[in-house]
């Protein structure tokens, strides 16, 4: 009776330190997938901000802010995946949560700049052709009125001069 | 001059006032070929100088070296910057294929730059423990910048240069935003390091 006793504690106490180091291993995995997922999820969102920040520059916004901004994301997410490869997943997980709302803010702002570039380029185009019809004809006008002017006084000079006879 | 001389002149001279005064309007509608597009990658020694470069390390001492990035892709790049450790007979990047080194990356920058800017940054680096028996050798922590990595790197001694040699490899990768990827921008240099016991 005592021996079976002894029996069922111990098959117990095994079942009790299996599980133990089943949920232990298993929590370790699911935290290093949780760092993987926020690693990713911080690396995709530098991306996106970045090709923001690339359309307002192509659109002729002035990205130096957005950039210095950026930096700062980029230098923590490579904070981030410096931890997570010496094996720190908890500092790797909490910096690539500071990540993404510098990569929001960035995003944000980058596409007010394009949008602001995209107007005040569409307003210099239509100003520099404006410039160039409304110059142009002015200036041909001009020209037109000189040489009239010049072509009157060319005939006038023409019939009034004398003709001379050499001898 | 005949009348017909005088008008060829006003002519032309309206002809190039026209074109004068549509430059504006042509600089914006004409773009001329930019110029060869690239990325720079090099190092500098811890005076800022190309000279003085780590070679003999030490167990325990703190050695650095500026690394250089400068873009002149036209337009601003955001680049992943690799530091590999790796012996003499670990594969290095491939120059004709494009590949980089298949070695696991320790360490690594992020940054972006603006098209003819520089970036630069101090890198510090101690072997922080290390094995050397007989003809054998291991650095197995690596500390970089303060951080500590476990790489486990065996060099056998090289009777040829007189040392047990390893490479500290950087790679620079750059992001592509055609295929929202960062890849390889077929740009590294290595240092040539040899462990020694002094």
């Amino acid at each position: 009776m005592v021996d079976h006793c002894k029996l069922k504690s111990t098959t117990l106490l095994v079942i009790l330190t299996l599980s133990l180091c089943f949920l232990s291993v298993y929590q370790v995995a699911a935290q290093t997938d949780q760092t993987e997922s926020k690693l990713q999820a911080a690396n995709t969102a530098i991306n996106q901000a970045f090709s923001s920040i690339v359309d307002a520059e192509k659109a002729g916004a002035n990205v130096t802010g957005l950039l210095a901004q950026l930096n700062t994301a980029e230098g923590i997410l490579a904070q981030a995946e410096n931890s997570y490869r010496t094996g720190d997943s908890n500092t790797a997980a909490a910096q690539a949560d500071r990540v993404l709302p510098i990569t929001q803010q960035v995003t944000t702002a980058a596409q007010d700049a394009k949008q602001a570039a995209t107007v005040f380029g569409q307003n210099t185009f239509w100003s520099t052709i404006a410039f160039t019809v409304i110059g142009s004809f002015v200036f041909v006008l001009v020209l037109f009125l000189i040489w009239r002017w010049f072509k009157r006084r060319y005939i006038n000079n023409l019939s009034q001069s004398k003709p001379e006879v050499n001898s | 001059m005949k009348l017909e001389g005088y008008k060829l002149v006003f002519v032309a001279v309206g002809l190039i006032g026209v074109l004068l005064i549509a430059t504006p309007a042509l600089a914006g509608a004409i773009h001329l070929p930019s110029g060869e597009q690239f990325s720079e990658l090099y190092l500098l020694g811890p005076d800022h100088m190309a000279e003085n470069y780590p070679y003999n390390i030490a167990v325990g001492q703190n050695y650095s070296v500026y690394v250089d990035v400068g873009n002149q892709l036209g337009s601003s790049a955001y680049y992943v910057l690799y530091v590999k450790l790796g012996n003499e007979t670990d594969p290095r990047p491939n120059n004709n294929a494009g590949t980089p080194s298949s070695l696991p990356p320790l360490y690594e920058y992020r940054f972006s730059i603006q098209d003819n800017q520089t970036w630069d940054s101090l890198l510090t680096f101690a072997v922080s423990n290390a094995l050397i028996s007989g003809n054998n050798s291991q650095i197995n922590t690596l500390q970089i910048n303060g951080a500590a990595f476990n790489v486990d790197k065996p060099s056998m001694w090289d009777s040829n240069n007189t040392a047990f040699r390893y490479q500290l490899l950087f790679e620079l990768w750059i992001y592509n935003d055609k295929s929202n990827s960062i890849e390889y921008n077929d740009r590294f240099v290595d240092m040539i390091l040899n462990l020694s016991n002094d």
